[in-house]
């Protein structure tokens, strides 16, 4: 999708809100926007996702897309089940599949309990997943999520970072606003600021492995080749910092988020490559990102598990590994393809 | 489409705004058509009732999202469908009273003309009654459309508008409405039910067109 010369404004003697605006958002991209409060960040995501047409200017090649706003209103008289299987299907699906994804993605983000509630009767955060959930069930090519994370439990916002990730891992393109800004720090592939309504490359810390300050949390997988020197599968998600070692494996380095997808692709890749470890990296690198996250009160999302992950001793009984390395907090989707990759083998 | 309809249909219902509209509908019949009144004159008035049922529909059901979840169903059907989806929803929740009142003329009246002295066959006046009831129906609907969101924006002035575009849609004798209860009304004096071909015929481009260009003017607003 590109967006060429796009301008908005409200009304006819309005001032531009956004003006000049060039964007290219490629498929399988991760592209972060910053900017102050009021500066069009939101005008921005909005006209991304077709609620608004901009005044000048065009965006061409709009895949199928889903929104989350930042504030979901209660004020609507379904179930959350209900609406997510009405959301479900003006997304596309077919009924039941729309049911059936509902209750998944509700399970994702620890609401399966609520899944009965009324709207109106779900607390903040609880409707906040539901508008998460909503955008997800479908999975769109273009996710646009508008400060998603705010009222989510540190959980659900694990579980967002993952969900994100795996949507780019598959190909898709997600657009984010967030306030926080190690919100998936080091796994954007292109960082926007946008100020005075014009919009600008903002600095990324591109080369992310190099500061792993600035990276957040990260996750290194040591992988097995399926054969003698095997090359690794191409487009690996998370574009892993990828070390060959002499004896033929490779240890990949991917921020947190991506971890699950990582472990998926390599497991699900053909010929199948054989996990032997997953370990936050050792050595001063683990400090930062796992020491620097769990200073921070309402940290511990991402890595919760991954840091705990590091406890796995490398090395250690390389099948051993396989099974609880992946799992913790990790969905379960990714444990299956272990288990059946390690049953394969 | 069909989605967007259901979605639309059960916010609708949950919501109980329906409610207000319809009854109101109700107490019209109630009070204006007493059992035994004229057929004809009959019909002609539950149609012009309809006008403000569908009118105060329409803007129940363009209204009842909150901004948030209109997004969520914009992005993923596109701001003209979920907007047109909004105004066919009210158009068909409309249709089950109209047919009802319809039905309810058709059982209470008295099959004779205004000076109860020519008798109506009462099979071709039910076709002309559920007529003008279409074309009340479709005009209330397109004017409801219009004089909402995303035209008129806030409460005070689309329900101002919404009560002036009922008057004007029955007052002038331009108006397709006004055409088919003025049609039914002279009908009644002289006893004979005249199927209102042309209103019918100029009220389905009229309110398409109207609610195309709302739809149209949704996509570019938000």
């Amino acid at each position: 999708m590109r967006l060429d010369g796009v301008g908005r404004r409200y009304g006819v003697r309005g001032p531009w809100v956004v003006r000049g605006v060039d964007l290219d958002l490629p498929q399988r991209a991760l592209v972060r926007v910053e900017g102050a409060n009021g500066s069009g960040k939101s005008t921005l995501l909005r006209l991304c996702a077709g609620i608004d047409r901009p005044t000048t200017g065009r965006i061409r090649g709009r895949p199928r897309t889903a929104y989350v706003p930042e504030r979901f209103p209660p004020a609507l008289p379904f179930t959350a089940l209900g609406y997510l299987t009405h959301l479900g299907r003006v997304h596309g699906l077919r009924g039941p599949a729309a049911a059936r994804a509902a209750g998944v993605w509700l399970e994702r983000f620890g609401a399966a309990g609520h899944a009965g509630t009324p709207l109106s009767a779900l607390s903040k955060g609880t409707s906040q997943k539901v508008a998460v959930a909503q955008a997800l069930l479908a999975a769109p090519e273009l996710l646009v999520l508008d400060e998603a994370w705010t009222g989510l439990d540190a959980a659900a916002r694990g579980e967002l970072d993952r969900a994100v990730a795996e949507r780019v891992a598959d190909g898709a393109t997600v657009l984010f606003v967030d306030h926080d800004p190690r919100r998936l720090a080091g796994a954007a592939d292109a960082c926007h600021r946008i100020a005075d309504g014009r919009l600008r490359p903002a600095p990324q810390p591109s080369d992310a492995a190099d500061r792993p300050a600035e990276a957040g949390p990260r996750v290194t997988v040591h992988a097995e080749p399926p054969g003698a020197g095997g090359e690794l599968p191409g487009e690996l998600p998370g574009r892993p910092v990828t070390v060959r070692e002499p004896d033929g494996t490779a240890r990949l380095t991917v921020p947190a988020a991506y971890s699950d997808a990582l472990l998926r692709a390599l497991l699900t890749a053909r010929p199948p490559w054989h996990i032997r470890t997953v370990a936050a990296p050792a050595g001063p690198r683990s400090e930062s990102p796992a020491g620097g996250c769990g200073a921070v009160p309402d940290a511990g999302e991402p890595d919760g598990g991954t840091a705990a992950l590091g406890a796995v001793p490398e090395g250690s009984a390389p099948r051993a590994a396989t099974g609880p390395a992946p799992a913790g907090s990790a969905s379960p989707a990714v444990t299956s393809p272990a288990g059946t990759e390690g049953g394969s083998r | 489409m069909i989605a967007l309809l259901r979605y639309q249909t059960g916010l609708l219902l949950g919501s109980h705004r329906w409610l207000p509209p319809v009854l109101l509908y109700a107490g019209f019949l109630v009070v204006g058509v007493g059992a035994g009144s004229p057929v004809l004159d009959a019909f002609a008035f539950a149609a012009a009732a309809l006008l403000p049922l569908t009118v105060w529909l329409t803007r129940v059901c363009v209204t009842n999202e909150p901004p948030a979840a209109r997004s969520c169903v914009a992005t993923a059907a596109g701001p003209a469908r979920a907007h047109l989806a909004a105004v066919l929803t009210a158009a068909l929740v409309a249709l089950p009273p109209a047919l009802a009142g319809t039905a309810f003329v058709a059982l209470f009246s008295d099959p004779r003309s205004n000076d109860h002295r020519v008798a109506v066959d009462l099979l071709p006046a039910t076709a002309c009654g559920l007529a003008a009831a279409v074309v009340c129906l479709l005009l209330g609907t397109a004017v409801g459309a219009v004089c909402n969101r995303p035209v008129l924006h806030g409460t005070a002035l689309p329900v101002c508008a919404g009560l002036l575009g009922c008057v004007v849609l029955v007052v002038p004798a331009l108006s397709p409405a006004s055409a088919v209860v003025r049609g039914l009304v002279a009908g009644s004096m002289s006893g004979t039910a005249a199927m209102p071909w042309l209103p019918l015929g100029a009220a389905i481009p009229l309110s398409a067109g109207l609610v195309a260009a709302v739809c149209h003017l949704a996509a570019r607003r938000g």
